[in-house]
């Protein structure tokens, strides 16, 4: 009731336009919890971060920039960072946002009860450690850790750890075990109706980082427009798309296969956005067959890219056979250069090889958003056509992502989640075999390079390094990068001011009629 | 009889037993596990360590069992991996779900399917009887995410009548869960429809070869009589059989009907679990399906001496 | 009945015995010859419909229908006939043994039995595939054990219902032995609800594989079958009816088949049939 109380009291601050609209939006899942980056997955981040947010977050571009905190310091050494939080940015239940508030969190995120997903992160067994965290005053907040390291923020604003989100203190109970999600996000928590809906509401309290109108990421302007937001929990693609036709759904990710399709109606807009999500073809190079050099480089020259990635993306992907992202800074001129169909050069390489038609085994899993499926078929018809006999074993995702992790393989048609720093991203999937078996590429010398990548922060030094990792890469042919994730999405035509981002459905600075 | 009915539920122990020690094993045998499918391809050894010691996948197998089957006893399923909801009220509230619909289609279906298979039946081999057994086959061989899917779209979007999403409890709210109900009940009632009626011809044609049929013909009863005292009578018996186990398959294969019309059920819990590796829930259900499957036939058997005057129940 | 005194055989044995016979005839041309290659891919020619060059069209990968349902119905026809085999040859003996011995055996058998029964299908098949491996031979185990314990159950049922019956007593007392007694008089008159149960079991092995597809669990396609054209067909059903119309109409006509077929088979071996003709 006090909440309550308090909410409307809250009113007045928001004279923008009038909240009028209620959306249904479709997803795929439902969430798994509404702790930030306790119980999670993508679809549960994307519902959580609406509604809580971090010191820092990601930009439209990657990149962390200050979202709770209006700033942040770096010393010279690296090793201290100091925060100054924004002025008037209230919770949901209209406390207001204070240091103490933080040190709480950090507390929190540290004990081993919470069970952070990140937690390993920052406590020196990943490699990071924070030493300590202090709070000068009301609005500062002083981080040092152990060694400089380029990716600190980057860490704090990654999505999969809830961006590090600060909540309220009553977010829990008496007993210590979390209620609900009291945050300083555009939208608070509605109703949640297990695996049928989960619902959330504008906060009229909200204090927008910008009030532009212009979205960036996690930053930037932030208004919650819309009343209040359904997220219909919806399997089959099929039934979204009727949902959609029928207006039943007012917003949804869609399949690639259904983009042209839904185009041709009038009260349906659709729009795709590349994502950061790579789709590639994982080699192990400890198989017998597979360790071949030649092989692996006369597989390479055997694939013609722009049909693959036509073929499994439905014509809405673009070939990207670099790491990196093709909407990173660190993407250039090197970055676009990278494999080459040349069928004659596959057939000499093949002979080089000495390959005598031993059957190559490509793991594919039928995920209904997921290319992995269709790539393999062209992949694998590719190959066939250049003499070269694979095949294609179809798992459910969790057997996949199991051979994936012990390295029990020839190859897969795999995807790699969403990494924006270009160290990261070469992280994800270089490193010791022996050590970690899901490891892809462990060739000595680029390892200390990424390593090196990680604790450099001059910009022309990192992209000097990406640059000649990325052709090492494309030399050692550990794996074949395809090309970066498609979101597809189609809403109706009622809905403005909508743009799709990295998966996630962002649903501030969104209107309705 | 009611002796009967409790033996058969003693004996229904063992059974749940075998299913719970199988189900156990048979899950951990497939590959994946848990905790890196929720971590997925950003699993790190630490963080996986983290999890898997949360979940208590760390211990032993006898262990992990032990301790599952000592909760069982106490009537404790556990919680579920990925919702953290205890499991028993998830399962009972999602198995209303899908047994209204699955009674109401199965329901449904015998009243049309078993006449219909009589009269095939009785007019053997001609024009009717051949064109009941095609319509039965095409109903059958239509797969039903497809059937759905047609219903779906004529309904739904060409005429408008139906919701195409969505979910409403009837306890909520009686008219309007009725109407999200229409046509995941008509898509399996079509479908059961194709595999009763084969079954109730074929029992009929069994029986109207017998003497006593031709005696009862030769006595001067009327079709009507023979049909409905004699033929009628003893071949329910082997369809009622079927309608057994008909009901008890479609609870643990209603999944791909929920799926198609966003019905948040039993099937479609189990299969998510299956997938999520969700050890516990998908014990959980196993071990709620095997049971009601065992209830299930044991009502089946009860009443088949009223239909069979040959068996009597012991 | 008595009306038929022609030698011509009965109007069920004559359309499923011409739909069956197509069926070998196109999987046997299927094996060997198609119209073109069945795994070709073709992008210029994606999701064309049925036309001159491509008679029942092509699908999303631009590969040929017609074809791919030819060298499907090989592949489909074997792992049916191969699960339903399976299925039928060990829920008969499991079915004839408890059913005749009763008491404890049958309880025992019959509590393993509805253990099984009670497990989904889905689940079986996911297990085991996973244990013996994703390939046409895991779908044969997979399936066929998991429609194992309902024949046993119809076994045990004809079974238990016919111990009752005078003739079976007259063979014991004639001093027939126990398997002989099975064989000679209780076996054949399992096979009525038998072929009935088979017919139907055939049509769900065509289907089940689609339908593990549209769940999520793709049965692995190096060959195209019936069953997973049709769950591929789906997201397709707007724009390409025909991808999922013909694989649904060769499973259709050939389960058509295979049921009249069965009816007239049964009328053949059925022993209270015999010398009625």
């Amino acid at each position: 009731m006090n909440r309550l109380l308090a909410g409307a009291c809250l009113l007045p601050l928001l004279a923008g336009p009038a909240l009028a609209q209620s959306l249904t939006v479709a997803v795929q899942a439902d969430v798994r919890s509404i702790n930030p980056g306790v119980n999670r997955d993508d679809g549960t981040d994307d519902f959580v971060l609406q509604m809580v947010e971090g010191l820092v977050g990601y930009d439209e571009g990657g990149t962390p920039q200050p979202l709770l905190a209006e700033k942040v310091d770096v010393s010279a050494d690296g090793k201290t960072y100091t925060f100054t939080l924004r002025q008037g940015v209230k919770f949901h239940n209209g406390a207001e946002l204070t240091s103490a508030d933080v040190l709480w969190n950090w507390t929190r995120y540290m004990d081993p009860k919470t069970d952070w997903r990140c937690t390993s992160e920052f406590d020196g067994r990943a490699g990071l450690k924070v030493e300590s965290v202090e709070a000068p005053d009301a609005r500062t907040v002083v981080m040092k850790i152990d060694k400089p390291n380029a990716l600190f923020l980057d860490t704090m604003a990654r999505t999969d750890c809830a961006m590090t989100a600060i909540i309220h203190k009553d977010s829990l109970k008496a007993d210590g075990s979390f209620d609900k999600p009291i945050g300083t996000g555009p939208f608070k928590l509605g109703e949640w109706k297990r695996g049928e809906y989960f619902t959330m509401s504008a906060f009229e309290g909200y204090a927008s980082p910008k009030t532009d109108g212009k979205i960036d990421g996690y930053v930037g302007s932030k208004r919650p427009l819309v009343k209040d937001v359904k997220f219909l929990v919806v399997k089959d693609p099929a039934t979204i798309t009727a949902g959609l036709t029928s207006g039943a759904i007012d917003l949804s990710e869609i399949l690639a296969s259904d983009v042209q399709e839904l185009r041709k109606q009038p009260k349906l807009e659709v729009v795709t956005a590349s994502t950061a999500v790579r789709q590639v073809l994982l080699i192990q190079t400890r198989d017998a067959v597979m360790g071949n050099l030649k092989l692996r480089q006369a597989i390479a020259a055997a694939l013609d890219m722009g049909e693959v990635v036509a073929a499994a993306s439905d014509n809405i992907g673009e070939t990207n056979t670099s790491p990196i992202y093709s909407r990173s800074a660190y993407f250039g001129p090197v970055e676009k250069q990278g494999l080459k169909y040349d069928p004659a050069r596959a057939k000499k390489l093949l002979a080089e090889a000495g390959y005598k038609g031993e059957k190559i085994s490509i793991l594919a899993n039928k995920r209904p958003r997921v290319p992995s499926f269709p790539a393999a078929v062209v992949v694998q018809a590719m190959l066939q056509a250049a003499g070269i006999n694979a095949e294609i074993e179809v798992l459910d995702w969790a057997t996949q992502l199991d051979r994936y992790n012990k390295g029990n393989y020839q190859m897969q048609s795999f995807s790699f989640s969403a990494r924006f720093d270009p160290a990261i991203a070469f992280e994800q999937f270089a490193g010791n075999k022996d050590k970690q078996p899901r490891k892809v590429w462990d060739n000595p010398e680029a390892l200390a390079k990424i390593d090196r990548l990680m604790t450099l922060s001059d910009r022309a030094e990192r992209q000097k390094l990406v640059d000649e990792l990325h052709k090492q890469v494309i030399e050692d042919v550990p794996l074949i990068f395809m090309f970066n994730g498609v979101d597809a999405i189609a809403h109706s035509k009622r809905i403005k001011g909508f743009q799709p981002w990295q998966s996630k459905l962002r649903m501030w600075e969104v209107t309705a009629n | 009889m009611l002796r009967f009915a409790l033996t058969r539920i003693v004996m229904a122990i063992p059974t749940l037993l075998i299913v719970a020690v199988s189900v156990f094993v048979l899950i951990r045998l497939i590959p994946g596990d848990p905790a890196s499918l929720m971590l997925g391809d950003l699993a790190t050894p630490a963080s996986l360590a983290d999890l898997r010691a949360r979940l208590g996948l760390d211990q032993s197998l006898p262990v992990q069992f032990a301790i599952w089957f000592g909760n069982l006893l106490k009537g404790d399923l556990g919680i579920s991996i990925s919702s953290q909801q205890p499991i028993l009220p998830l399962i009972v509230s999602r198995f209303w779900v899908s047994a209204q619909i699955v009674l109401v289609a199965v329901l449904l279906a015998s009243l049309v399917a078993v006449p219909a298979g009589l009269i095939a039946a009785w007019k053997q081999d001609s024009a009717l009887d051949i064109g009941l057994v095609a319509l039965a086959t095409l109903l059958l061989s239509i797969p039903t995410f497809w059937l759905g899917l047609l219903l779906l779209l004529f309904f739904g979007l060409k005429l408008g009548w139906l919701p195409v999403v969505g979910y409403v409890a009837i306890g909520d709210d009686p008219w309007r869960g009725l109407v999200y109900l229409v046509m995941p009940i008509m898509t399996l009632f079509l479908h059961e429809i194709g595999v009763l009626l084969r079954m109730a011809r074929a029992s009929t044609l069994e029986v109207l070869r017998l003497d006593y049929i031709t005696h009862a013909r030769a006595k001067g009863l009327s079709e009507m009589a023979v049909l409905w005292r004699h033929a009628f009578k003893n071949a329910f018996g082997p369809t009622w059989t079927l309608i057994g186990l008909v009901l008890g398959n479609l609870l643990g294969g209603i999944a791909v009907v929920e799926t198609v019309f966003t019905i948040p059920g039993l099937g479609r819990l189990l299969v998510d679990s299956i997938f999520a590796r969700d050890y516990p829930v998908i014990q959980g259900c196993m071990l709620f399906i095997a049971f009601t499957y065992v209830l299930v036939n044991l009502v089946i058997d009860l009443c088949y001496p009223l239909f069979d005057p040959r068996v009597t129940a012991q | 009945m008595s009306s038929r005194t022609l030698k011509l055989p009965p109007l069920n044995a004559l359309i499923g015995g011409a739909l069956i016979g197509t069926l070998l005839v196109v999987a046997g041309i299927g094996a060997v010859w198609t119209p073109y290659d069945p795994l070709r891919l073709s992008f210029r020619y994606k999701l064309a419909p049925p036309s001159e060059m491509f008679w029942l069209g092509t699908d999303e990968f631009g590969r040929d229908v017609l074809s791919r349902l030819m060298a499907g119905a090989a592949t489909s026809v074997w792992i049916s006939v191969l699960t339903v085999a399976l299925a039928v040859v060990l829920g008969t003996l499991i079915g004839l043994f408890s059913g005749y011995m009763r008491g404890w055996t049958d309880r025992v058998i019959m509590a393993f039995n509805d253990a099984l029964l009670a497990f989904p299908g889905i689940l079986l098949a996911l297990g085991l595939l996973a244990v013996v491996g994703a390939n046409k031979y895991g779908i044969i185990l997979a399936l066929g054990l998991a429609y194992t314990p309902s024949v046993a159950r119809i076994v045990r049922g004809t079974a238990l219902s016919l111990r009752e019956r005078e003739f079976i007593a007259a063979s014991r007392v004639m001093g027939n032995s126990e398997g002989y007694t099975m064989a000679r008089h209780i076996l054949p008159n399992c096979i009525a609800p038998l072929t009935v149960l088979a017919t139907s079991m055939f049509g769900y092995v065509l289907l089940a594989e689609s339908a593990l597809s549209f769940l999520g669990l793709g049965v692995p396609p190096p060959a195209p079958t019936w069953g997973n054209m049709l769950a591929a067909s789906r997201p397709y059903i707007g724009q390409a009816m025909w991808l999922g119309i013909f694989p649904g109409l060769c499973i259709s006509l050939t389960l058509l088949g295979i049921n009249l077929l069965g009816d007239a088979v049964r009328d053949k071996l059925d022993p209270r049939m015999r010398g009625a003709r």
